[in-house]
């Protein structure tokens, strides 16, 4: 009988605590700003995207779903988007929500101060039609708008306005720099820069609400080894990343989960397209070898990708054919294979090319911006002597490998990159198109590949509006950049995450931690 | 000896301006803090645009030139990370690291001199061989290993102390303090110990060695002849005569408690001014590094300037040595 009332006690207690819970997560990068418009990187937009919201946003397998706009449709014959905006929608101070902030938020987000300005190159004109309908105008037909602009967060005029925030100030910062009014489930209470933000639910929220958190403490950790530490020790219910080295040991443990899914970054190696002569080792002044597409195949062939995904990614990662992975839209299907591993045909393609004795050159390499990135770089570096050709591997942090790709200071490249619109247009944008700075395209394309036919797809993609028509282009150009071997796209990168075994959470691909999916047992 | 101030005065001027020199003459290697500040959509006109306006654009003497004209007026501008100013954010971090430096100096002094005494007066003991062994592991054991394997003992496997971070703070004025509550200074104990446990162990080798030569000086050879109890003889005899030197080491060891509190505070996530320098260096936050750096080389010149001020005092050969050039 006293163990039954116990066990009910027990259950009742466990049932209290589900209704009611404090959670606490750790990653490695603070967010350097609460100003959704100043900064746009990963860690400050999957942070925000808790706390602003946008016209639309991303659902849990990434598709595009209402948010502050309830609906929206091209207008004419594709001159622009009307949105319908969400009636009774206040923000955390209580100000209600209307045509006016979605003008300001334009105007703000796209000024010359703004990092998300690049989002607004096809908007020509935002119109505000009535207090719940805004028109925005592009350029030319923009199929892909508004998924676009999932993370475009909406500001109150009122609030930023009263508090001298007009203009995004990443440089000295202000008002808006360490407090947040957005219309999100959740509100910041307290923000220590570097050490903890606090989340708390807002109680007027719009949507319907799945999670059960009363408050949220984020604490950035940098150390791995501390925040596998403080997830085994229950200090916080969450952490991400966790340290591929350490996912076998935390899988069998009973205490805490691993949750493992695909990222939408692929890791590639690029080469210099452009230059006459090599710049590295002892073959340095000699002809550019990797400006022939059979050395750029040579290479591709001889790097053993499974072999890297078994021992270094300790089976957490896939192989990518193309610069996108499968989860993103608009991935060729058709050109789905990779070159095989095939060091024989590596070799004659080699002598084929004039290089069947080899050659020397520089590989540069980051050593902490990937999961195992220089590892990686040392994998590659024996592969490529199966073949006969001699890599000299320099690795570097981030902070420095950015200025050397810049300024040309490679013969081969390791290179990341994760499409901002989850759609495969981008990386051909960025990446593959020559690069021109008026037009704001290649300017990634640290190589300066150049091929008329892509240049002549990308605005065409760009403006298409019927999906299947669209998809053969992006199938055209894949096919080129893949037929091309301009990137070597090796492996798409692993998300892991730790967490207690009483939570349960949703992962999304872009790596946002969203904390209204969050429910703690 | 007011020429010898002034001196010594003027020498201390001219370290600090060479230490910011070199250190500004270094920042172009750490990396080039733009690529952090922008998205990975920047184009090239916004990265000339930023780098202009930071003045990153201009030679290395130029920029050293501003950071010192600010810094003269007590500007040290803004950080490029947090959008802040660097005085504000130092100001913010700096309780936490003097608290954890005045804790770990605190046990390491205690703890090194009562081991020491202890470990001299009994020293075939078994316990005393035990400590000095153990001690070797603390003076032999990189700070990170210890720190890693001290939060694994007491925070993984037996949940004692929390893993990270500072717990619970009051503020007192602009004083953040983590002495008034549990969490506080449960918080503090195991990154306190992986910080103190070198000096520890070096202050406890000092008083042990130089206790074993003073028992064997004649005065207390003397004192035991006059019957006094082993306990007068030990503490009031012995101890003191041993702390002059452990005095001095003490003094100068403050310094690089604090200035060396960046790798405890980086494997605890310790709050303080160390772990922002480290965040400054990952993200070439030149503000904020040049703060620090000049900031810990003004204690480490004020210290030296104390204690050479004090040998002066102390010292008389010094004083004549004055007065002869």
């Amino acid at each position: 009988m006293i163990l039954r009332n116990s066990a009910i006690g027990l259950a009742l207690l466990v049932a209290t605590s589900v209704q009611a819970a404090e959670f606490k997560w750790a990653s490695t990068t603070d967010p350097q700003t609460m100003d959704p418009h100043a900064v746009n990187s990963a860690p400050v937009l999957g942070f925000l995207n808790n706390v602003y919201e946008g016209l639309v946003r991303r659902g849990k397998d990434m598709t595009v779903e209402p948010a502050l706009a309830v609906s929206w449709e091209p207008i004419g014959e594709g001159e622009g988007w009307r949105f319908k905006l969400r009636e009774g929608v206040t923000f955390h101070d209580g100000s209600t929500f209307d045509a006016q902030d979605v003008l300001f938020s334009y105007q703000r987000a796209s000024g010359e101060s703004a990092d998300t300005r690049s989002w607004f190159a096809p908007v020509s004109e935002v119109i505000v039609v009535d207090d719940y309908t805004v028109d925005i105008m592009t350029s030319a037909p923009n199929p892909l708008f508004p998924s676009s602009i999932a993370n475009w967060m909406i500001m109150d005029q009122g609030w930023t306005e009263a508090n001298d925030a007009v203009v995004p100030d990443k440089e000295t910062g202000n008002y808006a720099t360490i407090n947040a009014n957005g219309t999100g489930a959740f509100k910041v209470t307290a923000r220590e820069p570097g050490l903890k933000t606090v989340l708390e639910p807002h109680g007027d929220w719009w949507g319907e609400v799945e999670h059960n958190i009363t408050r949220a403490e984020f604490n950035p950790i940098q150390n791995p080894a501390t925040a596998v530490a403080a997830l085994l020790s229950g200090d916080v219910d969450m952490i991400n990343p966790v340290p591929i080295q350490d996912v076998a040991r935390l899988k069998e443990n009973a205490d805490v989960d691993v949750i493992q899914g695909i990222e939408a970054r692929v890791i590639m190696l690029g080469f210099d397209h452009e230059a006459e002569t090599l710049k590295y080792t002892d073959d340095a002044g000699k002809p550019n070898p990797f400006r022939d597409a059979r050395v750029r195949q040579a290479v591709a062939q001889a790097i053993n990708v499974d072999a890297i995904l078994a021992t270094i990614m300790r089976g957490n990662a896939e192989a990518a054919s193309q610069l996108v992975s499968p989860a993103m839209s608009g991935y060729s299907a058709a050109n789905a294979d990779r070159p095989a591993f095939d060091v024989e045909g590596a070799k004659a393609l080699l002598a084929e090319a004039g290089y069947g004795d080899g050659f020397s050159f520089g590989l540069k390499c980051p050593n902490d911006r990937y999961l195992n990135d220089e590892p990686v770089c040392q994998a590659v570096v024996t592969m490529l002597a199966q073949i006969g050709i001699t890599a000299e591997l320099d690795a570097m942090p981030v902070r420095n490998y950015w200025p050397e790709l810049r300024e040309d200071n490679y013969d081969m490249y390791m290179l990341g990159w994760s499409p901002g619109t989850f759609d495969a247009e981008h990386p051909v944008r960025f990446l593959v198109a020559t690069p021109n700075e008026e037009k704001k395209l290649g300017s990634w394309n640290f190589g300066g590949y150049s091929n008329e036919r892509v240049d002549e797809l990308l605005p065409m993609i760009q403006s298409e509006l019927d999906a299947t028509k669209r998809q053969a282009m992006l199938d055209e150009v894949t096919a080129i950049y893949q037929d091309d071997h301009v990137y070597v796209p090796m492996y798409v990168q692993p998300l892991v995450w730790g967490t207690g075994s009483n939570i349960d959470l949703t992962q999304r691909p872009d790596n946002f931690f969203i904390l209204r999916w969050v429910t703690v047992n | 000896m007011f020429a010898y101030i002034v001196r010594r005065m003027f020498q201390s001027v001219i370290v600090l301006l060479v230490v910011g020199l070199v250190a500004f003459s270094m920042f172009r290697f750490v990396g080039d803090p733009i690529d952090n500040m922008l998205g990975q959509e920047r184009t090239q006109a916004d990265i000339d645009r930023l780098r202009g306006e930071l003045g990153l654009d201009k030679p290395f003497p130029v920029q050293y030139f501003k950071f010192l004209q600010g810094a003269v007026q007590g500007n040290f501008g803004v950080s490029y990370r947090q959008g802040r100013p660097v005085s504000t954010i130092i100001a913010e971090r700096a309780p936490a690291t003097l608290e954890l430096a005045f804790v770990s100096g605190f046990l390491a002094i205690t703890m090194g001199i009562a081991l020491g005494v202890f470990t001299a007066i009994r020293r075939q003991g078994i316990a005393a061989n035990v400590i000095m062994t153990v001690s070797l592991i603390g003076v032999s054991l990189p700070t990170f290993l210890i720190g890693i394997l001290l939060i694994y003992i007491f925070s993984v496997e037996l949940d004692l102390l929390p893993s990270f971070g500072r717990g619970e703070t009051v503020m007192i004025g602009n004083w953040s303090t983590g002495f008034l509550t549990s969490s506080g200074l449960k918080a503090l104990i195991l990154p306190a110990i992986t910080l103190g446990l070198y000096q520890m162990t070096l202050i406890m080798r000092l008083v042990r060695s130089e206790m074993l030569e003073v028992l064997r000086a004649d005065y207390v050879r003397f004192a035991r002849a006059r019957g006094l109890s082993d306990r007068v003889i030990n503490f009031r005899h012995a101890l003191k005569n041993t702390l002059v030197p452990v005095i001095t080491i003490t003094g100068l060891q403050l310094g690089s408690i604090i200035a060396f509190a960046i790798i405890t505070e980086t494997v605890f996530q310790w709050p303080g001014v160390g772990l922002l320098f480290i965040n400054a260096i990952q993200f070439v936050d030149i503000p904020v590094m040049a703060a620090y750096l000049m900031l810990i080389s003004v204690m480490f010149v004020t210290i030296n300037l104390i204690v050479d001020l004090l040998y002066y005092a102390i010292d008389p050969r010094l004083r004549v040595d004055a007065r002869a050039t």
